[in-house]
């Protein structure tokens, strides 16, 4: 189990690598690990209710704030969406690192 | 003339990531405003999502009642008395000659399949068997504190600064796969003010430090005047699940961000005697130590050479 339940899929260690080159105190690079962590989690949320069929996002909203970190999610998830929604998020994350990595390497 | 690379400050990320920060919480709430209705509702922000969930972790794993759904990453645990009793029969028989294995084994009839925050039950056991056979002793919870998670990956880190002017030319390396200095401060900062003051024992702590995600504990921000304090220089028990290598490391830097598939850092020096020189990640345990005398020394412990018999088990 993770702090959140898809924590495991997200590797994205070039764009700590950039935050780290940068930030000169440990309270720069907090708020920056916090920022990059604010637009992972609604760029992910985006992405798994765009997937998700309408009807069912009300129970899956429930169980997530209940328990953010359970990894059981994923199952319920797959089974309503009809498709392995981790390698999915997969790909989104992979998306993502590339878009954040464009944002702050300013090309 | 400067790079571009060069023209990128921290203020420049800042405002980077602010305006990328505010754009999809915008896109967000234009696209799901039930969504985000609900979430108002509930009183939980997603940009804080990961607050809210090391709450309801820490209020699990307090009462013991916290439940992990994916099936095959609960085990129906010995209780602690047979895990004593069986570290007991062993040593009578004189069959600990390899203690290494034998904490590989113990720990797998506890550990989940992957890493994950422990409940209260397994980090009970898991003290016990450090206690008995690294024979360190060690608490998951010291003083009302507690790391989110006891149980996961290490990743490799860089040394740190220890006064200013420090640099990698003066700075002890490993003998090989060194990741050099890391170009920002540990989160305390020099470890001292001049090359002149920096002690012996400052010098062991940078070269056995540990880092810990202290800036994800759900009360880091109401109480982080105290808990700065507290984590300072903290030593901590950390082991390889792998292969069973036991080093005692200070806390010294807060991290890594928790989208880098990491939970826990160390430096060079703890990296290398864990795993190696080519080891970069793996599975650990990470409890404090209970040390109120100042007794334990930093650095590798080497139970191999302990004699378990001479340990005194007390059954509890």
């Amino acid at each position: 189990m993770s702090i959140l339940f898809f924590d495991r899929l997200l590797v994205l260690d070039e764009v700590d690598k950039e935050i780290k080159t940068k930030a000169k105190t440990a309270e720069e690079r907090e708020e920056l690990w916090r920022l990059v962590d604010e637009i992972i989690h609604h760029k992910i949320m985006g992405c798994v209710l765009d997937k998700l069929p309408e009807k069912s996002r009300p129970e899956f909203l429930e169980k997530f704030q209940k328990a953010p970190y359970d990894e059981g999610l994923f199952k319920f998830l797959t089974e309503k969406v009809g498709e392995d929604i981790e390698e999915f998020l997969k790909t989104e994350i992979a998306k993502l690192k590339s878009e954040i990595l464009h944002e702050i390497k300013g090309k | 003339m400067k790079s571009s690379a060069d023209m990128i400050t921290p203020d420049y990320l800042r405002n980077k990531l602010k305006l990328k920060s505010l754009e999809v919480r915008q896109s967000f709430s234009e696209k799901f405003p039930e969504v985000n209705r609900f979430l108002t509702e509930k009183g939980i922000d997603l940009g804080k999502i990961r607050e809210h969930s090391a709450k309801i972790i820490g209020a699990g794993a307090l009462t013991g009642t916290l439940l992990f759904t994916p099936p095959g990453n609960i085990k129906d645990l010995p209780p602690l008395s047979e895990i004593i009793a069986s570290i007991k029969g062993l040593i009578k028989e004189g069959s600990i000659d390899l203690p290494q294995k034998f904490l590989i084994d113990l720990l797998k009839g506890i550990l989940p399949e992957r890493t994950r925050p422990l409940t209260e039950s397994e980090e009970k056991k898991i003290e016990q068997v450090f206690e008995k056979v690294i024979g360190v002793k060690t608490k998951a919870d010291l003083e009302g504190e507690h790391l989110n998670t006891t149980y996961g990956y290490i990743g490799a880190e860089q040394h740190l600064a220890r006064y200013p002017g420090d640099n990698i030319y003066n700075h002890p390396k490993i003998p090989s796969g060194d990741e050099g200095i890391a170009p920002g401060l540990g989160a305390w900062g020099y470890f001292s003010q001049s090359r002149e003051n920096l002690t012996k024992s400052l010098e062991e702590t940078e070269k056995w430090y540990a880092v810990v995600q202290t800036l994800y504990l759900p009360d880091w921000n109401k109480r982080a005047k105290y808990l700065r304090e507290w984590y300072k220089y903290r030593k901590v028990l950390v082991v390889n699940t792998d292969n069973g290598n036991a080093v005692v490391a200070a806390i010294a830097d807060s991290g890594p961000a928790a989208w880098t598939g990491r939970h826990f850092g160390g430096s060079p020096e703890v990296m290398e005697y864990l795993g190696g020189s080519k080891y970069k990640k793996g599975p650990v345990l990470v409890f404090f130590v209970d040390d109120p005398e100042n007794k334990v020394p930093l650095g590798p412990v080497d139970y191999n050479k302990t004699n378990l018999t001479e340990l005194s088990l007390t059954q509890i």
